[in-house]
């Protein structure tokens, strides 16, 4: 087959670069995949596949970053959105939608009583924490090293914009290191809000970590005797782990959780879900956006959790993820190839495992995205419902083929 | 006995006015990340090659509740050190002062001793002229190639290693430098260089010119003229990235948190 170009990427690119700081800023940054070897921008997508600007077509495993679950422009929540902005979607007040969604959420997710909603995962996780001050009226936050939490100040790294009074309220200890945590507690005795984890530890450009037997039981036992909030930022695990939240598939009990990816299927909608303990302080924290009501996004929100449950997509995505990491393993020690597959099938990161400078794996992703398929160098994949075995089959005939030239390039 | 630690390092944890804090990064981005180039001159510039040659003495910096640091001349090769005794010792008396010379002013050390090798501290000062020529060029120097190749060797030396004193001691940059891990960065202009490798160990920077193997991150600049628009501040390194101006490869991680570090340097050394 002909490899890709991306010649009306890059010229798309030129334009932007003199109209936009960095051309295309944030994680979708081309410096942060394999710049050259990768498209940079689409243009239209449906199901499991996308085509880029240059007309190239892909078999996606990134899913938009995660927001895609059952699969781009999917009909039934197109379908219910339609429905939707034909009435209208945003107005002086909120619609019946914002009654019918936070409904719907508190019954899916064991343990909550209350929603309240926004657009994107950084304002949720922000707010969680705020309520989590406002509960407790203490200041501080711990979180895990690494983690990503979003753009807000005080979870933020790097330097751009930020003063050391930012975060001068966060501490970090490592994932699954409880006894780190306690530790933390003792040290600020009286002055934590809160404990916000992911369910499982995702970060980027390294192996994931599932949670060890034990630690969320002793973070919810720490949080118990210090009064702390247990906020547990779903934003990437929610829908793609279990129906009812992650902290149902791995049985424990978070105070707040926020979710955002897969709750919309692509539309601009995150959520954060409080227990009933929490709903007085989460009401005094003054929580608003001028699209927070948007009620296209919540009916796609209520279509896309419906559709979720009746196409059994967790299972299936869990199965086909299976596969693709099984398939993937199976063929790189076929050739004689080391890689360390992590994380949950549904969300899985790929490094080879002799290499800890991603050489191998930015040749691999850059030669399969030039052949059609999107798997990034050095972020955790995201698998979609609309994934079916002839994908995973197709899928892994280019990755052997990468694996190939990764074999022939590195030798091993 | 000058050695750093004690009265020339005053902590920059007790500075704690941000004018102060400034200072005090400036003068060490002075002393460790420009200072030192005249080593680097010494190697690269035929001029500057002949006058070290005849040095073989030691000529330390001591500035008063700032940095410290000594540089051997040994005939030709050299290095420098941030501890211990010198045959002439220039003393400032504040950061201030320091940088107030660095940056063209009217400011002059104090010597402490060492007066009597003034034929040594003659040629250091041709040695550091030529230095800020290299560093601060005129549109006539740069029209030649091979003082361009120079200058860009030189300036991304100096910016590297300025990265170590944003990392120490820039209380913005704190969150970056304590999440930098170990490895290399090799920067390459074009195909002919320079080359030029920052190392991180044990959450220290250093610097030397050269490739080194397998480095962790390769950065390659296209060509001199943008290592030299990237030196000038002119550069968007995301859209550089994009573009194909910046090649990057390995760990893109390291140069991330690389960048966050370099783009502060700026702030510090004009
Ligand atoms: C775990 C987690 N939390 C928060 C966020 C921030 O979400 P958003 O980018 O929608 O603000 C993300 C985004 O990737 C995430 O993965």
């Amino acid at each position: 087959m002909a490899l890709y170009k991306f010649d009306k990427s890059l010229a798309l690119f030129e334009r932007a670069c003199k109209v936009i700081p960095g051309g295309i800023p944030g994680h979708t940054s081309p410096a942060f995949a394999v710049a050259g070897s990768y498209p940079y921008f689409a243009a239209s997508g449906r199901g499991c596949r996308y085509k880029d600007v240059d007309g190239n077509e892909y078999i996606d495993f990134m899913a938009a970053y995660g927001p895609v679950v059952l699969g781009y422009n999917d009909p039934v929540v197109d379908a219910a959105a339609a429905r939707q902005r034909e009435a209208g979607s945003l107005f002086n007040h909120p619609t019946a939608r914002s009654v019918e969604l936070a409904e719907r959420m508190v019954a899916l997710v064991p343990g909550m009583g209350w929603a309240v909603f926004a657009r994107n995962g950084s304002d949720v996780t922000s707010y969680a924490v705020q309520v989590a001050r406002e509960h407790t009226q203490r200041r501080k936050i711990l979180m895990i090293k690494g983690a990503y939490h979003g753009v807000q100040a005080w979870c933020r790294d790097g330097t751009g914009g930020l003063i050391p009074e930012d975060y001068e309220h966060v501490h970090a200890f490592a994932w699954n290191d409880a006894t780190q945590a306690a530790d933390l507690v003792g040290k600020h005795a009286g002055d934590v809000a809160c404990i916000i984890v992911t369910p499982f530890h995702h970060p980027a450009f390294g192996d994931q970590v599932l949670p060890a037997p034990g630690f969320f039981a002793d973070l919810r036992r720490i949080c118990d005797e210090g009064g702390i909030a247990l906020v547990l930022d779903d934003v990437r695990g929610g829908f793609r782990l279990s129906m009812h939240g992650s902290h149902a598939y791995f049985g424990f009990r978070p105070d707040l959780t926020c979710y955002c990816k897969a709750i919309a299927n692509g539309y601009t909608l995150s959520a954060c879900l409080g227990t009933d303990a929490y709903k007085g302080a989460a009401s005094r924290v003054f929580f608003t956006g001028s699209y927070f009501g948007g009620a296209v996004e919540m009916a796609a929100a209520l279509a896309n959790l419906d559709e979720l449950e009746k196409r059994g997509a967790v299972p299936h995505m869990m199965a086909m993820g299976t596969m693709l990491q099984k398939g993937l393993a199976d063929l790189a020690a076929a050739r004689g190839l080391q890689v360390a597959i992590s994380g949950p099938p549904t969300i899985p990161y790929m490094r080879f495992a002799n290499e800890r400078n991603f050489r191998r794996m930015q040749r691999f992703s850059g030669e399969a995205a030039r052949r059609g398929v999107i798997l990034h160098p050095h972020h955790n994949w995201f698998l979609i419902a609309a994934h079916q075995e002839a994908d995973i089959r197709l899928t892994l005939e280019v990755a052997d083929k990468c694996f190939e030239i990764v074999k022939k390039e590195f030798g091993g | 006995m000058i050695l750093a630690g004690g009265f020339w390092d005053a902590s920059i944890g007790r500075l704690g006015r941000p004018a102060d804090t400034r200072e005090r990064v400036t003068a060490n981005m002075h002393l460790y990340a420009v200072l030192p180039r005249v080593l680097d001159l010494a190697r690269l510039d035929d001029a500057a090659t002949g006058i070290a040659r005849d040095m073989d003495v030691s000529i330390a910096f001591a500035v008063r509740g700032g940095p410290y640091v000594a540089l051997d001349f040994k005939r030709g090769s050299g290095g420098a050190r941030r501890t211990g005794l010198a045959d002439v010792v220039l003393f400032f008396p504040s950061c201030r002062h320091l940088n107030r010379m660095f940056g063209g002013e009217k400011a002059t050390p104090i010597p402490l001793w060492g007066l009597h090798r003034f034929r040594d501290l003659q040629r250091f000062t041709k040695l550091s002229d030529r230095l800020t020529q290299y560093l601060k060029p005129s549109d006539d120097d740069m029209a030649d190639p091979c003082f361009r190749k120079r200058h860009v060797e030189l300036s991304l030396l100096v910016g590297l290693a300025a990265c170590r004193e944003v990392a120490d001691l820039d209380p913005r940059a704190q969150r970056v430098a304590t999440a930098l891990h170990d490895g290399t960065i090799q920067y390459s202009v074009g195909e002919e260089g320079p080359h030029v490798t920052a190392k991180v160990e044990h959450g220290t920077i250093s610097v030397a010119p050269g490739r080194v193997p397998d480095p962790t991150t390769t950065i390659a600049l296209r060509d001199l003229d943008f290592a030299v628009a990237l030196i000038r501040g002119e550069v968007d390194t995301f859209a550089a990235s994009g573009l194909g101006d910046i090649r990057l490869s390995g760990d893109l991680a390291l140069a991330d948190k690389f960048n966050h570090l370099f783009d502060r340097v700026g702030l510090y050394l004009k």
